[in-house]
């Protein structure tokens, strides 16, 4: 089972034009740093995202993801990939 | 509460869907995902100054371009293995109204309480593959 980093609807969009969260329903928030590339979504549609802001709201921290193309078997397989090579 | 942004202050100057529009929604959904989706829109939103309970659809508003359906399931929706399929038109016959909301063509689905989950779940109906998943395009921001 995939363990996302954190849980989002990729559906959901704000004014930014980015995927939105928030920070208290990430695995180990402290991993949720601008710039840092994550596993987003839910256990059925996760989805590689790199976090590109942590922005304060009255009910929390609201997480802004751009999420990549493709599917996460993509990445895990060029992963293994590098790995094989190294 | 009252420090929430409002949904209305985003919402499109832009006619509502007619009612052969195709909305989409990356699934599969659960009646308890709605729910928990349902309330982070609760969390982070208002609209018109009282809760809003909302679930985020992309409306196929356009034939060609980024607001077609061939580019929401191979862009925003590439993720997603199956999506929901429905028509603007079902969705309002079953009482559920929406608003344009965010950049386009991102839409809010409005539920005026959870008991309308259940009633959703079943109009979204069974998800269908996605046969533009996994395509390597990336996200347009709305």
């Amino acid at each position: 089972m995939i363990a996302v980093d954190i849980r989002a609807d990729l559906n959901a969009e704000d004014q930014t034009g980015y995927v939105w969260a928030f920070l208290d329903e990430a695995r180990e928030p402290s991993v949720i740093v601008p710039g840092a590339l994550v596993v987003a979504g839910d256990e059925d549609v996760p989805a590689v995202a790199v976090v590109v802001d942590l922005v304060e709201h009255p009910n929390g921290t609201i997480v802004h993801l751009d999420v990549l193309p493709g599917a996460l078997d993509n990445y895990l397989a060029l992963a293994r990939r590098v790995q094989t090579v190294a | 509460m009252s420090d929430l942004p409002d949904l209305r202050d985003f919402v499109r100057v832009e006619p509502l869907p007619r009612t052969a529009t195709i909305i989409v929604r990356g699934g599969p959904d659960t009646a308890e995902k709605l729910r928990t989706h349902t309330q982070r829109v609760r969390r982070a939103f208002l609209l018109d100054g009282d809760p809003v309970l909302g679930i985020s659809v992309f409306a196929a508003l356009d034939d060609v371009g980024p607001a077609s359906l061939d580019a929401i399931l191979s862009g925003k929706l590439s993720t997603y293995r199956v999506v929901h399929l429905v028509t603007a038109g079902q969705l309002a016959e079953a009482g559920f109204e929406m608003l344009p909301t965010f950049g386009r063509p991102h839409m809010t689905l409005l539920l005026s309480s959870e008991d309308q989950v259940e009633s959703l779940l079943e109009v979204l109906g069974t998800a269908q593959a996605n046969p533009r998943y996994g395509e390597m395009v990336r996200r347009r921001r709305g």
